[in-house]
C-alpha cells in the first residue's frame, strides 16, 4: 500500500514538473510553431504521468478506464488541434524563427 | 500514384463488404459497450439507456467512418514505440525550455509521403506532433509539412520509422520507389 501511494506522488510531481516544462516553453520559445511543440509534448507527457499516478489509487476499474479515455482523448485532441493552428500560421504567412 | 494492391486494402472487395462491415460493427460495439460500463462505473440500471446508445453509436461510426483495414500485430508494435518516444519527446522539449542558452534551430521540412492519403495520412500527421522535435504543419498532397525544432537532429530518419509503424498498423506495405510511377 505504501510503495503504491510513494509511486503514485513521484508520478504526479514528475508530471507536474512537465506542466511546468510546457508553461515555460510557452513563454521562452520564440514563434508560435517552437510554442506548440513545448505545449503538446510536455503537456501529453505532463498529463500521461498524472494518469499514471492517478490509476494507481484509483479504488476500481472503471475509474482507471475513465481516466485511461481522459488521456486518449487529450491526446487526440491536442494533436489536432496543434496542427490546425500550425497550419493556420502557414496560411497567414508567418515566418519561422531562425 | 498508389498500386492497386493498396487501393484494395484500403476499400475491399465488394463481394465481402457485407461481412466485413458487419465484422467492423460487431468490433466497434464492443469497444462502445467497454466506453459505456467505464462511463456509468458498471450500474446495472443503465444498460436500459446504454443498450440503444451503444447500437445507435455503432451505426452512425461504421456510416461516418466505413471500414478499414488494421492489422492487431501492427497495434501491438506500434504501443510501445508510441509510448517510450512520446514520452522522449516530452524530456527533450522540456530539456530545450528549460536550458538558458534555449538549444533550439526550427526548419520546415518537407517529407515525401509513402503513405496512401485518408485515414492513415491522418493518423500519421498527428502522432508526428506528439514525437521528438517534429510538429505537423500541413498535410500535403505529396508532402507532409513538418516543423522541425532542431534541424541538427535524426528527424529525416525518426519520420521514416514511425511512417513504417503507421503502415504497419493500418496493415499496409509502403511504396519503396515511386521513381518509376
Amino acid at each position: 500500500m505504501l510503495v503504491t501511494e510513494i509511486l503514485s506522488s513521484l508520478l504526479l510531481i514528475a508530471g507536474a514538473i512537465f506542466f511546468l516544462a510546457g508553461t515555460v516553453g510557452l513563454l521562452r520559445f520564440p514563434d508560435v510553431y517552437t510554442r506548440l511543440h513545448a505545449l503538446t509534448k510536455a503537456d501529453n507527457v505532463g498529463l500521461g504521468l498524472v494518469v499514471a499516478g492517478l490509476v494507481l489509487q484509483a479504488e476500481s476499474w472503471t475509474v482507471a478506464g475513465k481516466l485511461l479515455l481522459i488521456w486518449l482523448l487529450v491526446l487526440l485532441a491536442s494533436a489536432s488541434i496543434a496542427h490546425l493552428v500550425a497550419k493556420a500560421a502557414r496560411k497567414k504567412g508567418i515566418e519561422l524563427w531562425k | 500514384m498508389y498500386t492497386n494492391d493498396q487501393k484494395q486494402h484500403l476499400q475491399f472487395a465488394p463481394g465481402h463488404s457485407v461481412i466485413i462491415t458487419l465484422r467492423t460493427g460487431l468490433i466497434r460495439a464492443v469497444l462502445f459497450t467497454l466506453i459505456w460500463w467505464i462511463l456509468t462505473d458498471g450500474a446495472m440500471n443503465s444498460w436500459l439507456v446504454g443498450v440503444p446508445v451503444v447500437l445507435f453509436a455503432t451505426l452512425v461510426s461504421v456510416q461516418l467512418l466505413p471500414p478499414f483495414s488494421w492489422s492487431l500485430i501492427g497495434i501491438i508494435r506500434f504501443v510501445p514505440f508510441f509510448l517510450w518516444r512520446s514520452l522522449y519527446a516530452g524530456v527533450d522539449v522540456a530539456r530545450r525550455a528549460f536550458d538558458p542558452s534555449l538549444p533550439i534551430s526550427p526548419q520546415m521540412y518537407h517529407y515525401r509521403w509513402r503513405l496512401p492519403p485518408g485515414l492513415p495520412q491522418v493518423f500519421m500527421a498527428n502522432t508526428v506532433s506528439l514525437l521528438p522535435g517534429t510538429l505537423s504543419a500541413e498535410l500535403g498532397d505529396e508532402f507532409l509539412y513538418v516543423h522541425v525544432l532542431d534541424k541538427t537532429g535524426a528527424f529525416a530518419s525518426e519520420l521514416m520509422i514511425l511512417e513504417e509503424y503507421v503502415a504497419d498498423l493500418f496493415g499496409l506495405k509502403l511504396i519503396t520507389d515511386r521513381s518509376e510511377e
